[in-house]
């Protein structure tokens, strides 16, 4: 449904996306995991035909995107990641705009519109002023926004950034409706380990404009091969010894951490224990857990994704602006 | 679906809904109507008792109405570029641009709509300027000169708006060019006082001003009679609402980069 072929976009020296290339099959949800900055947000406007890729390909059902722009728009919806429904309209009248911007006919605007409200929940809301919303419902009917075009590829900019935690768990059920009901080839983009984890049928792993690996959420797992043992240790050794040891290490090092991989964790822990003792490194504590995607995250990235603060800010931003539109 | 059809009917649903936006909150037309109503009262009241400016067998405060017309127009014209800035802000514009109409028909219909906006304000102040006993000239061709003449100076003034948006990129910047530009161009027409009475340099701007031939038409319309330069006042605004627009358009995809 979606075809990239080494996709790449310059901003002057920035190179945001490296070229790219990855496919998404018919009825897929698909996710660029990775955290801000990666390269998703560009990735999804080359798709959408909002800025022009330096060079590579993009075909959406077939459609070269580069040739035929408006009609990739025409069978897409987008949901960026900022909030894109007025405030200072209804939410009927939210919907009622973009049945006319996507050219549904006149006769089948009404049953449309009100399908998309009932099935996001939000038809007993339909004639409140939208700026009387909450976070959730806004977020709702920003994808409602785009059902009524019934398109065949969603494209989901971070769809639950800034949401409270039931929110966000009913954006997910609504988005694997969309996949199961409709059909609909969804594309998100997320730098939320658990939302790729639930929603994904295949991941691809984002960092610096490109694609580490991909794959889906249980493979990329188990490629990693095992359990994943934590050990701190203030002895700067560590690390090295671990490796001289010949135990397969996650990433160097931080703040004393060494994260290994090791398939039964629980009969081997003993055994590296008391190996470091023999190198007479000191163990200050020991964590065991079954292999997250953060872990394939950070094998294959060489960060942990939540490190870095600008999703927060971002979060944060999101949440700022929904405010603001409230008021 | 042609070309052409998919350009209007974007233009028209900009359009309407900019419109239903002000009719759910109509306060701000009162709101924004209180400025002209001061300069009207305050000012055209006080200035008519000095009768120092030569406004010929007409009244300062016949001769100001269609100056304060045109001013409640770039007021209006010129938040639409702010307006602009602000819905790129939120992720509003990105998803407008995601539709399959002509990325052009969104800026059209932005500019009409200012236009049309611009009408209900005239409307307003009109209605006010009649209530305070200011005598204007009325019949169906002067209403619908004034019409034509309103919509084109919205369209002109937000899409020089839009374009400086497109340049400035922030709100902040937005919000200081739209005082900076604002009051200039209010002062640098004949708005409040006859051209003749200006130094030569002012008078240059004056005449480079789009804003000189919406007043000089509207006070043809509504006060004089006089119609002799109607169709230069008119050829003027369409030529300035032309060339802007093309401006507008080429360069609002700026905004989002």
């Amino acid at each position: 449904m979606i075809e990239v072929i080494s996709l790449t976009k310059r901003f002057g020296n920035f190179t945001a996306v490296d070229s790219v290339s990855f496919r998404v099959e018919k009825g897929e949800v698909f996710g660029l995991l990775g955290p801000n900055g990666a390269g998703k947000t560009t990735t999804i406007r080359c798709l959408l035909t909002l800025i022009k890729p330096t060079s590579g390909q993009v075909r959406v059902s077939g459609i070269d995107a580069l040739r035929d722009p408006q009609q990739v728009r025409q069978l897409c919806g987008y949901v960026p990641q900022e909030v894109s429904v007025d405030g200072d309209l209804t939410g009927y009248e939210n919907l009622l705009l973009y049945a006319r911007l996507y050219q549904v006919p006149r006769k089948l605007r009404k049953k449309r519109i009100q399908e998309a409200l009932e099935f996001m929940g939000l038809a007993d809301r339909a004639n409140s002023l939208v700026k009387t919303y909450s976070g959730g419902m806004m977020r709702r009917l920003e994808i409602a926004q785009v059902l009524v075009n019934q398109p065949r590829v969603l494209f989901l900019d971070e769809p639950s950034i800034g949401l409270d935690p039931a929110a966000k768990r009913m954006i997910w059920d609504y988005i694997v409706r969309l996949r199961d009901d409709f059909d609909t080839t969804i594309l998100l983009t997320t730098h939320d380990m658990l939302e790729a984890d639930e929603l994904c049928d295949r991941i691809a792993i984002m960092n610096l404009g490109k694609i580490a690996v991909t794959g889906s959420p249980q493979e990329l797992k188990t490629h990693l091969g095992g359990d994943v043992v934590s050990i701190t240790s203030k002895d700067s050794n560590c690390f090295g010894v671990l490796q001289r040891l010949g135990y397969r290490l996650l990433s160097p090092s931080h703040d004393g951490v060494c994260d290994l991989v090791v398939q039964n964790g629980e009969q081997e822990i003993p055994r590296i224990l008391d190996e470091l003792k023999q190198h007479g490194i000191t163990t200050n504590s020991v964590s065991l857990k079954r292999a997250t995607l953060d872990d394939v995250f950070l094998k294959y990235a060489g960060v942990r994704i939540e490190e870095g603060d600008t999703t927060w800010k971002h979060a944060r931003l999101t949440r700022r602006t929904i405010r603001k539109l409230r008021q | 679906m042609t070309a052409a059809t998919r350009m209007i009917s974007g233009i028209l649903t900009i359009t309407e809904f900019e419109l239903r936006k002000v009719f759910h909150d109509s306060s701000q037309v009162f709101v924004r109507a209180i400025q002209p109503l001061l300069w009207l009262v305050v000012f055209g009241g006080v200035f008519g008792r000095l009768r120092v400016l030569p406004t010929g067998s007409y009244s300062y405060l016949q001769f100001l109405t269609p100056g304060v017309l045109a001013q409640s127009v770039i007021f209006i014209a010129v938040f639409y570029g702010i307006t602009l800035v602000w819905e790129r802000d939120f992720g509003l514009l990105n998803k407008l641009l995601s539709t399959p109409i002509p990325h052009s028909s969104i800026i059209l219909g932005k500019t009409f709509a200012a236009g049309a906006r611009s009408i209900l304000q005239a409307v307003l102040i009109f209605l006010l300027a009649l209530a305070i006993g200011i005598q204007l000239h009325i019949d169906v061709v002067s209403v619908l000169g004034v019409v034509l003449v309103i919509v084109l100076s919205g369209m002109c003034f937000s899409s020089l708006s839009i374009f400086l948006a497109s340049m400035l990129k922030t709100r902040e910047r937005m919000m200081g060019i739209g005082q900076a530009i604002t009051m200039p161009l209010f002062f640098a027409s004949s708005a409040i006082y006859p051209m003749d009475l200006m130094p030569t340099w002012l008078k240059v701007v004056a005449i480079a001003n789009p804003l000189s031939y919406t007043v000089d038409a509207l006070r043809a319309l509504l006060v004089t009679g006089d119609y002799s330069h109607l169709p230069r006042d008119l050829a003027v605004l369409t030529l300035a609402t032309t060339a802007l627009i093309c401006l507008a358009t080429t360069s609002f995809k700026r905004i989002v980069d």
